[in-house]
């Protein structure tokens, strides 16, 4: 039977973004990416987290004796006057992390087929604004990795979003996520296709953890890289611009094609997870939000501790 | 054998090595794609290599299509009838007498294919048919063509005289004139003076072809009292034929099976009852659709009953003596002969009881009284009295002769008398006798005498050889006296005993039955008052009908041959008609031997030539389309979905097996849904048309019967449901009154299961109109068209009761509106219905006629749902012919009162009498 897969990506011929699904265009497809983020973001935030709170927006956690030494202003007058106790009112929260967000925006994400209704970019995207807008309802900040410094504001979406499209252009193209300047103790979530050298991600990840940074990687694929659908006689082009491969019949290759893949997924795995980073894979044929809700399980259920993993 | 156009173009043929090494090395292009994880790829080595050259099989069928365009460029013709592509002037000559009628289709598509192969190859051609004179000019093919399609077959045989004459002029004309002689076969019309023409003229090429077919011919119709009797002549093998005697509605009263038995000329007999015998208007030979293969039969040969009574007692002992003895034995071999049987008290009346034509009264005085009466009625009716003198008529004169009789009459040659017996005198040409040797061997002693009153001549139809009236007659009311003026034995004359005698009986038996013919048309024709004017002729297929230009008038006494002036066929006007035969009684036809002549006839094979090009080109097409296929295929762009090329080869599969098989597509079908459609077919009355398998015939069918169906609603009180469409053999047909079937020739004749099936619907009260849809293109008595074959061959099934072309008074013409006749898309086909019963002579005529039950089938050719057929906004959908709306309008009153017909019977037949008892109840 011949191939029946058609792939959206780069015109190879002129290495231009072609059809609408790519990077560079991101900016105008931003509106769409942002309100589907908001979709998932709020079903997360009423599917998910059911805290018992009386609303996300109250501060007030506890009031505990003041203990000596302290600052006297932290003091919370109004309850210590009903006794004889100094209280001080304690505010959840009050040790918010850090979120850094990494989305990659390189070529080899603008790739989709038609086995899934997204392409890989997109899909990236949506769920990093997604996890930003939850994890900032939550309490938390977010940034996007070396564009901006971390953000607790409710449009964290629109804000995020709007560096993302200032910031598609040609120096954006890393497959590496950038070596911004984080904070000890932030959290970097880390969205890619992760089509690389597994041992170039290991040592950008270990300087992560080098300064002190834990987080989770999401490894976005699209189906068809997983499974090589094709058949016949087909020249394989690379979106980076490296050589092409040519394969006499495509269907031949298809066994070999995913025992390296799988073993490619595994090296990044182990990069990850050595650095005790979480790692989650996410095909694009999957509901968006089931990746946001693993991401967001991980990160916050359990803030970091264990988690299990999603094959 | 293979021709070709431009044989220059397999030059081309030259350019496949190259192209198969061109297409060696330019495999085809693989698909790309772009695909993000080409480095994990990149790391794979690759299994399997790609091909690095074309497959074997793509490159053969790449060459294969190169080969057949260069083939087709060249023009090939594939001739299976062996005709040359030659490009030298040729006249093709085509014989066009009756003999090649049964053949002409082939015939003409042989000539057109020869004339295609010349006019391919560039040169000039010219076509000749056999009958003509005018010399024939050599065209283009377009143009011979014309010539050929106007062709059409002669009911004669021509001479070949002329034509041999045009050839030798062609021949001179043109240097390496080449002649194609397409021939009957037949020795007849001076073939071998053609072929000595032909040989000498000097033309380059002379070819011959004759069709796989011997005609055979009537001749010498005969009806006299024992059979009616026909010569039947072959050339060919045919071991046998039937011949068939048709009335002059064509129907078949009777037919005869012949079988030749090693004879070239075997007489047919059909014998039959005399009064069938004389309704027969023609023979026929079954299946030879040709002028020859029809003998006509005029009044002359109806057989005649003739009552004959002596004046003496009949004397056992001594039948020499009685007159009656050589009447009888003259009138014996054409005429059925009634005698009064011995002690018959009044045997004039007993024998007029019997209704004869002729009466003869050999020397009987008819007193006044009841039987003078009785035949004076008979007289005037149309009976033809012949008497004859004798002793006792020669003194009583009672009224009923055509001249008053002078007493006692004379005697020539006796004892008594110095005067020689007379003989005849030569017939005048106004004598019905006209013709006849008078011979001089006949005498008359004795004779009765005309008193020589004015208008005497006129009377007379023979006389004496000194103008004394031997025999006269005189025309009263409708019939005719006739009278000879000698005895009925040899006592006065040896005139009863001659072989004259016979043959002037044969004349006026002839005439017996003939009205007399209007004073105004004999006085019309100046040129010859006693000429007959052509009035139905036969054209060369043996179909009768009416006459052409050319044809003229036949003096009295023509016997023929037939030719362009004188075609065969019936002339004369009214009941008194002639019929001259495509044959004479002598006539002979036999088949030329061209080995003898030293020629060799090739068999015209149907067909002709076949133009290769198409194919080649289709084919050419095809495989450039089956190349791109798999091209695409081998580079794996083919985007075809397993699901979806699996629908499509079985698609492709279903269309296929309902193609070949239609019937296993309705047996296949789901009864529930019949079922269905059987209850409301059973719960709303509706008219129904068999579906005839083409889609197109179909869907007018479905379209006239709704705008039936419209009309009914608007302007009757029967409210019928939609129209349904169909299948006798799958479908329940009890619930339809009414089947509207269009033939279709092509489609498959029903099995007889579906048959009995129909059979049983008709005998169950339902009836069916077939409709031909073929007025346009059939010929009364012609070769049937492929519709009426096809109706044919069904209702050889069916039980179908005899039918008769719509009469005037038929209660399916009353029922709803009052009409002539039923018109649909054509107005000129004739609508045939069950045959009602004859009508009773005793009553009063009736305005209308019924049978009992209802019609099961009415025949029509007129193609009626095309003229009631309209679209949406009521605009009718097919043109007319002739055309107009008052048609439309009244195809439409004919459906009205078909529709009415099957619902309500012979019910209109009744209602007009109640009106009548109504009128007279009134006053």
């Amino acid at each position: 039977m011949f191939a029946d897969v058609a792939t959206r990506a780069y015109d190879p011929a002129q290495r231009k973004p072609a059809d609408g699904a790519t990077a560079a265009d991101l900016a105008s497809r931003m509106p769409r990416l942002v309100a589907r983020a908001h979709e998932i973001a709020a079903s997360l935030a009423y599917g998910v987290h059911g805290r018992k709170r009386a609303g996300v927006g109250e501060t007030f956690w506890q009031y505990r004796p003041f203990a000596s030494g302290e600052s006297a202003h932290r003091i919370d007058w109004r309850r210590s006057a009903r006794g004889d106790q100094l209280y001080v009112r304690e505010r959840e929260w009050e040790a918010a992390h850090d979120y850094f967000l990494w989305m990659d925006c390189s070529p080899s994400m603008a790739f989709g087929s038609s086995l899934a209704s997204d392409d890989k970019l997109s899909r990236g995207v949506t769920l990093g604004l997604a996890l930003a807008d939850v994890l900032v309802r939550g309490g938390e900040r977010a940034a996007a990795l070396g564009l901006t410094a971390p953000i607790s504001a409710r449009d964290v979406i629109d804000r995020l979003a709007r560096a993302l499209a200032d910031n598609a252009t040609e120096s954006t193209r890393d497959e590496l996520p950038p070596q911004a300047p984080i904070r000890p103790r932030a959290r970097v979530i880390l969205i890619s296709d992760f089509l690389i050298d597994p041992d170039a991600l290991a040592a950008r990840l270990r300087r992560f953890a080098d300064a002190g940074a834990s987080g989770a990687v999401l490894m976005v694929t699209d189906p068809s890289e997983e499974t090589l659908p094709f058949s016949g006689e087909t020249t394989f082009l690379d979106t980076d611009g490296g050589p092409a491969f040519y394969a006499g019949d495509a269907r031949s290759l298809r066994a070999a094609y995913a025992r390296r893949f799988e073993a490619h997924r595994d090296a990044v795995r182990r990069a990850a997870q050595r650095v005790g980073f979480i790692f989650l894979q996410h095909r694009t044929d999957r509901p968006a939000s089931e990746a946001a809700l693993a991401l967001a399980m991980g990160l916050l259920g359990a803030d970091g501790v264990s988690f299990e993993e999603r094959r | 054998m293979f021709s070709f156009a431009a044989p220059l173009a397999l030059f081309g043929l030259i350019s496949l090595p190259m192209i198969y090494w061109l297409l060696r090395v330019t495999p085809p292009r693989p698909r790309e794609i772009v695909f993000p994880p080409t480095k994990i790829l990149r790391e794979l080595k690759p299994d399997e290599e790609t091909p690095a050259k074309t497959p074997w099989w793509l490159m053969a069928l790449r060459l294969a299509l190169a080969a057949a365009l260069i083939f087709a460029m060249a023009g090939p013709v594939w001739a299976p009838s062996g005709v040359v592509a030659s490009s030298a002037p040729t006249l093709v000559i085509l014989d066009d007498g009756w003999t090649a009628a049964p053949t002409w289709e082939r015939r003409l598509a042989g000539a057109a294919s020869i004339i295609e192969s010349v006019a391919r190859a560039g040169g000039p051609v010219a076509v000749a048919l056999a009958s003509e004179s005018a010399a024939p000019v050599p065209g283009d093919g377009p143009r011979a063509m014309e010539k050929l399609r106007s062709a059409r077959p002669k009911p004669f045989l021509p001479d070949r005289k002329a034509i041999g004459e045009q050839v030798t002029a062609f021949a001179h004309a043109h240097k390496a004139a080449r002649i194609v002689w397409i021939s009957d076969g037949v020795a007849q019309g001076d073939a071998a003076g053609f072929v000595r023409a032909v040989k000498e003229s000097g033309a380059a090429g002379v070819e011959i072809y004759v069709e796989n077919h011997a005609p055979r011919a009537l001749a010498a119709p005969t009806n006299d009292a024992a059979a009616l009797s026909v010569d039947v002549l072959r050339i060919g093998d045919d071991a046998s034929a039937v011949v068939d005697a048709l009335d002059a509605k064509g129907r078949t009263v009777g037919r005869a099976a012949v079988d030749f038995g090693g004879a070239r000329r075997v007489r047919a007999k059909i014998e039959l009852p005399v009064e069938l015998r004389n309704e027969v208007s023609h023979l026929r030979i079954e299946g030879e659709n040709s002028a020859g293969a029809v003998a006509l039969l005029d009044a002359r040969s109806k057989v005649k009953r003739v009552a004959l009574i002596g004046g003496g007692g009949a004397d056992e002992a001594q039948p020499l003596l009685s007159p009656l003895y050589y009447l009888e034995k003259a009138l014996a071999p054409f005429a059925q002969i009634r005698t009064a049987r011995p002690g018959v008290v009044d045997p004039v009346q007993a024998l007029l009881a019997e209704q004869p034509n002729i009466m003869g009264l050999a020397d009987v005085g008819l007193a006044p009284g009841e039987t003078f009466d009785a035949v004076s009625r008979f007289v005037e009716e149309g009976g033809t009295l012949v008497r004859f003198a004798g002793p006792r008529l020669a003194n009583a004169d009672d009224g009923l002769l055509p001249v008053r009789l002078r007493r006692n009459g004379r005697v020539l040659g006796g004892a008594m008398s110095w005067e020689e017996p007379k003989a005849l005198a030569e017939f005048d040409a106004t004598s019905p006798f006209f013709g006849l040797p008078a011979s001089k061997d006949v005498t008359v002693q004795r004779q009765v005498l005309a008193e020589p009153d004015p208008g005497l001549a006129d009377k007379t139809w023979a006389r004496l050889s000194d103008g004394t009236p031997l025999v006269t007659a005189e025309r009263r009311g409708k019939g005719l006296i006739v009278l000879f003026h000698v005895n009925a034995d040899a006592n006065w004359s040896n005139l009863p005993i001659s072989g004259l005698f016979v043959d002037m009986l044969k004349r006026i038996s002839a005439m017996a039955g003939e009205s007399a013919p209007a004073s105004g048309e004999r006085s019309g024709m100046v040129a010859d008052p006693s000429a007959f004017a052509p009035m139905r002729l036969l054209d060369g297929f043996g179909a009768l009908g009416a006459p052409g230009l050319s044809a003229q008038s036949i003096p009295p006494g023509f016997d023929g041959p037939a030719s362009a002036e004188h075609p065969p066929g019936l002339y004369g006007s009214g009941e008194a008609f002639v019929a001259v035969q495509t044959l004479r009684p002598t006539d002979e036809i036999s088949a030329f031997d061209f080995a003898g002549a030293g020629l060799s006839a090739d068999i015209l094979r149907a067909g002709g030539q076949l133009d290769l090009r198409g194919p080649l080109l289709a084919f050419a097409l095809a495989a450039f389309i089956a190349d791109a296929l798999i091209v695409l295929a081998l580079a794996g762009k083919l985007r075809l979905r397993p699901l979806g090329a699996a629908t499509a080869a079985l698609f492709c599969l279903l269309c296929a097996t309902a193609m070949t098989t239609g019937e296993t597509r309705a047996e296949s079908a789901p009864k529930s849904a019949a079922t269905q459609r059987d209850k409301d077919a059973a719960l709303t009355a509706r008219l129904a048309y068999v579906i005839s398998g083409d889609a197109h015939v179909d869907e007018i069918s479905r379209l006239g019967l709704e705008a039936l169906t419209q009309a009914l609603n608007a302007r009757t009180s029967f409210a019928p449901g939609d129209p349904v469409g169909v299948d006798p053999a799958k479908d329940e047909l009890a619930f339809y009154p009414l089947l509207y079937w269009p033939i279709v020739a092509s489609a498959p004749q029903p099995p007889a299961k579906t048959v009995a099936k129909v059979t049983a619907y008709m005998k169950q009260g339902g009836t069916i109109i077939f409709d031909t849809r073929d007025a346009l293109s059939q010929r009364v008595g012609g070769a049937p068209s492929p519709e009426a074959q096809w109706l044919r061959d069904l209702t050889k099934g069916l039980d179908i009761p005899p039918l008769e072309v719509t009469p005037r008074d038929h209660v399916i013409t009353k029922t709803f509106y009052l009409l002539d006749g039923f018109v649909g898309r054509y107005a000129n086909g004739e609508t045939w219905v069950e045959a009602l019963p004859p009508e009773p002579k005793d009553q009063a005529a009736r305005p209308v006629r019924a049978t009992d039950s209802v019609s099961a089938i009415v025949i029509t050719s007129n193609d009626l749902a095309s003229a009631w057929a309209h679209d949406k906004r009521g605009q009718p959908l097919f043109p007319l012919t002739p055309g107009g709306a008052r048609q439309r309008e009244f195809a439409l009153r004919g459906g009205i009162n078909l529709v009415m017909y099957t619902l309500t019977g012979n019910y209109k037949s009744d209602q007009v009498h109640v009106r009548d008892l109504l009128e007279r109840l009134g006053q």
